[in-house]
């Protein structure tokens, strides 16, 4: 009998462990859409809004689209965005990447941009992804002052390597991507 | 004049019906996914504990060329999967010093590329992905290709990123000693004027007071550069 006991204690303790975390887990999802979403997605529609109901849209479509519906156009665009002097100045909360990015998904779904350069589109908008955050993160990972300054122009200058060459990574990787539909 | 006034109000608000439309868009067509996503996501972290990959960040510090991937690919996703944006960048503390802004680079790369597959590791920035998969699909083509490739480019890229930087960081670091060998000399040169031709002749502050000179020194001098010294020499 209290071999039985101790068995039905075990499994209720483990469900309700499980269930517990379930519960959380919703909790903090809920809270994360109400908290941090959300509010994304009304800044987002009201610049889509904008841009579609104003001329703005159309005056992207005509000197931006065709800069980002080319591989050499977006070598350009991420190039920009790591100088290392601007990368750090377009990273915060990643609002900039977020921003060009909902532009551009307004021209691909306008049909301005072809689908297929959407995967190398993602990469050229973000190389300065973190750029601002560098002596932050590297705190976050106990590293010493002196390393801070090494690496934070060492990310910087690699990002004028790495950036364009996510591109052409990307653009290859979009081969087939959408194709013949 | 009516007329005018009326159009323009209309127009006004059409900016905003637009924004409106655009925005029960999002929420009826995202957030129900998203919830259900994020809830089973963060239950699977709560049940594995997140300490787990703890042992990979200690394997991944090893010096060698076939810890490479896991340095800068096998630790990173995991971290950003299971840490989040910005917790993920904790595992920094595993690696050595010289490594640990490669380390940085590679993961703060993947909380993008993660997104479209598990949007739990950078909710705030969701929009990076989103605001061109919704022109993807604004067309009627599945995004989940999309999500795909942009995880696995995302993985590729991030190796790549962890692996320049480390070599330019060596560079840097290398650079940094040398020139610090240079001030020794430099230095040294000051304080013995007769050694040297050319010590003292185009200093600043030729005060003629070698006393206040040796006192001036190290104000003169960025602050805590004789201590990591030997820290940097080992990192190069």
């Amino acid at each position: 009998m209290n071999g039985l006991n101790r068995l039905l204690v075990r499994i209720g303790k483990a469900v309700g462990g499980v269930v517990g975390a379930l519960y959380q887990a919703g909790r903090d999802s809920v809270d994360t859409v109400i908290r941090n979403i959300l509010p994304f997605m009304a800044f987002i529609a009201l610049i889509i809004g904008i841009i579609t109901k104003t001329g703005v849209g159309d005056f992207i479509a005509r000197h931006l689209a065709p800069l980002a519906g080319t591989l050499p156009g977006l070598l350009v665009i991420s190039i920009v965005c790591a100088i290392p002097v601007l990368s750090p100045l377009l990273g915060p909360g990643a609002v900039i990447a977020q921003i060009v990015g909902t532009l551009l998904g307004v021209q691909i779904g306008a049909g301005a941009i072809p689908p297929q350069y959407a995967l190398p589109a993602l990469f050229a908008i973000n190389p300065q992804v973190g750029c601002d955050f560098i002596p932050v993160g590297l705190a976050l990972g106990e590293a010493e002052p002196e390393t801070v300054e090494v690496g934070v122009p060492a990310v910087l200058f690699s990002r004028m390597i790495t950036g364009p060459a996510a591109v052409v990574i990307a653009w290859l990787a979009s081969f087939g991507l959408y194709a013949g539909k | 004049m009516n007329e005018t006034l009326g159009r323009w109000a209309e127009n006004f608000i059409g900016l905003f019906a637009a924004g409106g439309q655009t925005f029960v868009g999002l929420v009826t067509g995202i957030i129900p996914l998203l919830i259900v996503l994020l809830t089973a996501v963060n239950a699977l972290i709560r049940l594995i504990g997140v300490e787990r990959i703890d042992r990979i960040g200690e394997i991944a510090g090893r010096p060698g060329l076939r810890y490479y991937p896991i340095r800068y690919l096998l630790l990173p996703a995991p971290a950003v999967f299971l840490l989040t944006n910005p917790m993920a960048y904790t595992m920094g503390r595993f690696l050595p010093e010289s490594r640990k802004p490669a380390y940085y680079d590679s993961a703060v790369s993947f909380v993008h590329p993660i997104l479209g597959l598990f949007p739990h590791a950078n909710p705030a920035e969701l929009f990076v992905y989103l605001g061109i998969a919704t022109g993807v699909q604004k067309l009627g083509l599945p995004i989940g290709d999309l999500a795909v490739r942009y995880f696995y480019v995302g993985l590729i890229v991030i190796f790549m990123r962890g692996v320049v930087t480390e070599i330019i960081t060596n560079i840097m670091l290398g650079r940094k000693a040398a020139g610090r060998e240079e001030t020794d000399e430099q230095l040294l040169a000051e304080m013995h004027p007769t050694l040297s031709e050319h010590g003292g002749a185009h200093r600043p502050h030729d005060s003629g007071h070698v006393a206040d000179e040796i006192a001036d020194r190290p104000a003169g001098r960025p602050a805590g550069r004789p201590a990591d010294r030997p820290a940097n020499r080992e990192g190069a």
